[in-house]
């Protein structure tokens, strides 16, 4: 994966790089130890006929720092990439520094990291240590949508906290939800429901009232919702269709949003983690929200 | 001869004064910029780098004009820390159809190079409307006017497709007959969305390159 530059222009590189460092040695050399240094006044210009500038000779301690830089070029170029196509006797890239570090993450807490994938999830909910990095890593994924604490917001982002589960609470679940994401789909139903519309919409709030039998909007219910949310709206955890006969909402039960949910229909995304997690912070997640 | 006649000869030669400090500043050029605009593995696109769509490119545009790029960088340095929190470390040949680069050099705000597919598109709207109402300790700029403006408005998109196209973009003349009717009917968040989730898609883990 090494990008160094090959063929006409790694020569180019090289022998540009050396000459350079050749021609600034030999001024600075032949500046500061040329033989007739003492007669420095020959090699002044002379401006209208006897105009001198009167040159001091540089200090030497800059010459021995010039000389350091010079060393110190040398060496850099002779271990890291700089040469053209040559690249160091550390063989060293920024490619490969990422994945050194990685190797020394693996072998620093290998084991830790077992203990966590051994461990059964009861253990891990005991572990106050490990919960609260369950927790940090819940502030740096999750937060921006299911809130600082995982109580929801925004009137479209769950609450994980409560014990209604839209696609499920069990361990598996969880981590589906988590690895694979989840793609809510509900559908408007301005078109199908018509004049029901507003029937249905009251007799939705009203479901975790029960006796609603010879309400109006039941009929229209029945027809189109029953096959997702179910007969007395308990919802459908394969679908995702949530409850409807409780006081949990995700995008809120008053009249007004009940009613925007079925004129726009809802689709609630919750994205795939499974590439931007690995398996540990995975399991200290399910952890942390089966609790 | 000896620097110290070099020197004689140089200050008293204007012309030749000139022409060495030219020579002499234009070495660094001649080896860190020469080389690297001749090695074509840099301007090849990753395997799934693409052109930015009409709506894209509109999207990028506003990002530019409202100044996103002061408080966001768009590139993810080789560290294991940028790695672990933002995704992959940032491939050359992901910025090939990037004019001008969008690299930026301040984090006031995280690094947006991996954000594409990170969040939905409804947490971005509400996130540029008001960044308070899902980050309450945000000190991100509300964008709410973003949500008003039509997309198509922004400037002429076919025009814009057009000049990529000279500068070796591969849009068919099919993308250019389409801009404008791409960008009817949206407003300029959702432009910027689609911008925002194609960001960082052009590389996964195991890619060459
Ligand atoms: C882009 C915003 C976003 C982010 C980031 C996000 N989620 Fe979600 N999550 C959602 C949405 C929206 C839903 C509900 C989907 C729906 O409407 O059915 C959801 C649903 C869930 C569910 C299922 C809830 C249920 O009732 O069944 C779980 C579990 C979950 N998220 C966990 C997490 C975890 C853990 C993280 C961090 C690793 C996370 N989410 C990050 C938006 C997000
Ligand atoms: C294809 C299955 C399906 C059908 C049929 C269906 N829904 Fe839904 N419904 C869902 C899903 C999935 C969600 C969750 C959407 C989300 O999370 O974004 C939902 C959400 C809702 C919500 C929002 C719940 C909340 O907590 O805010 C309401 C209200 C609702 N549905 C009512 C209805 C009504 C009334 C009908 C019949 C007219 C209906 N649904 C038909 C699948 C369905
Ligand atoms: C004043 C600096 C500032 C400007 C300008 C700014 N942002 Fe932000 N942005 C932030 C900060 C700080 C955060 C982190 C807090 C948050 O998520 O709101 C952030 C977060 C974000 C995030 C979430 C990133 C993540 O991975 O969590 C996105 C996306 C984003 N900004 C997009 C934009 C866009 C698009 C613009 C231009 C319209 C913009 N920002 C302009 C400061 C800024």
């Amino acid at each position: 994966m090494a990008d160094l530059p090959s063929g006409f222009w790694s020569g180019w590189i090289i022998v540009l790089t050396l000459v350079s460092l050749a021609g600034v040695a030999w001024l600075s050399i032949s500046i500061y130890f040329s033989k007739d240094a003492e007669t420095q006044a020959d090699h002044e210009p002379v401006w209208d006929t006897d105009l001198k500038e009167g040159n001091n000779a540089p200090p030497m301690w800059w010459f021995w720092m010039l000389f350091a830089a010079m060393i110190f070029s040398l060496i850099y170029l002779m271990f890291f990439p700089g040469l053209g196509s040559y690249s160091g006797l550390l063989n060293w890239s920024q490619g490969s520094r990422v994945a050194d570090s990685y190797a020394n993450y693996e072998a620093t807490f290998a084991d830790s990291r077992q203990v966590i994938s051994d461990a059964s999830l009861e253990e891990l909910q005991n572990d106050l240590d490990l919960m609260a990095t369950a927790e940090r890593i819940f502030t740096r994924e999750c937060s921006p949508c299911h809130g600082p604490d995982g109580r929801g917001q925004a009137a479209m982002f769950p609450n994980l906290h409560d014990i209604d589960w839209q696609w499920g609470g069990t361990p598996e679940q969880i981590e589906q939800s988590i690895r694979q994401g989840r793609n809510a789909i509900m559908i408007s139903w301005q078109q199908m429901l018509g004049n029901d519309l507003d029937a249905v919409t009251e007799y939705v709030s009203l479901l975790s009232e029960g006796n609603n039998q010879s309400h109006a909007g039941k009929a229209g219910y029945d027809q189109n919702c029953v096959v997702c949310h179910g007969p007395t709206g308990d919802g459908n955890q394969l679908l995702g269709a949530p409850r409807l006969n409780d006081d949990t909402w995700l995008y809120g039960g008053d009249i007004d949003s009940i009613r925007m949910s079925l004129t726009n229909g809802r689709f609630g995304v919750m994205p795939a983690f499974d590439q931007r997690l690995d398996d540990v912070q995975i399991k200290l997640l399910v952890a942390l929200l089966a609790r | 001869m000896s620097g110290l006649s070099l020197h004689k000869k140089i200050e008293e030669n204007a012309g030749l004064l000139i022409f060495g400090i030219l020579f002499v500043s234009a070495i660094g050029g001649l080896v860190q910029i020469l080389p690297i605009l001749n090695q074509d593995s840099l301007s090849t696109a990753t395997e799934n780098t693409r052109v930015y769509s009409a709506v894209e490119l509109t999207g990028r545009d506003i990002y530019i004009r409202e100044g996103c790029s002061v408080c966001h960088s768009q590139q993810v340095r080789p560290l294991i820390a940028e790695v672990e929190r933002y995704g992959a470390y940032s491939r050359a040949g992901e910025f090939v159809y990037d004019r001008p680069f969008l690299w930026g050099s301040k984090r006031t705000g995280p690094d947006l190079h991996r954000v594409g597919g990170k969040f939905s598109d409804d947490w971005h709207r509400i996130h540029l409307i008001d960044p308070r109402s899902v980050v309450e300790a945000s000190i991100m700029p509300a964008y709410p006017w973003l949500a008003d403006r039509d997309a198509s408005d922004t400037g002429n998109i076919s025009a814009k497709l057009s000049a990529l196209r000279i500068l070796g973009h591969p849009y068919s003349d099919e993308d250019i007959d389409n801009a404008d009717a791409d960008l009817q009917g949206i407003k300029e968040i959702d432009a910027l969305i689609a911008y925002l989730q194609m960001l960082g898609t052009g590389y996964s883990e195991g890619d060459s390159s």
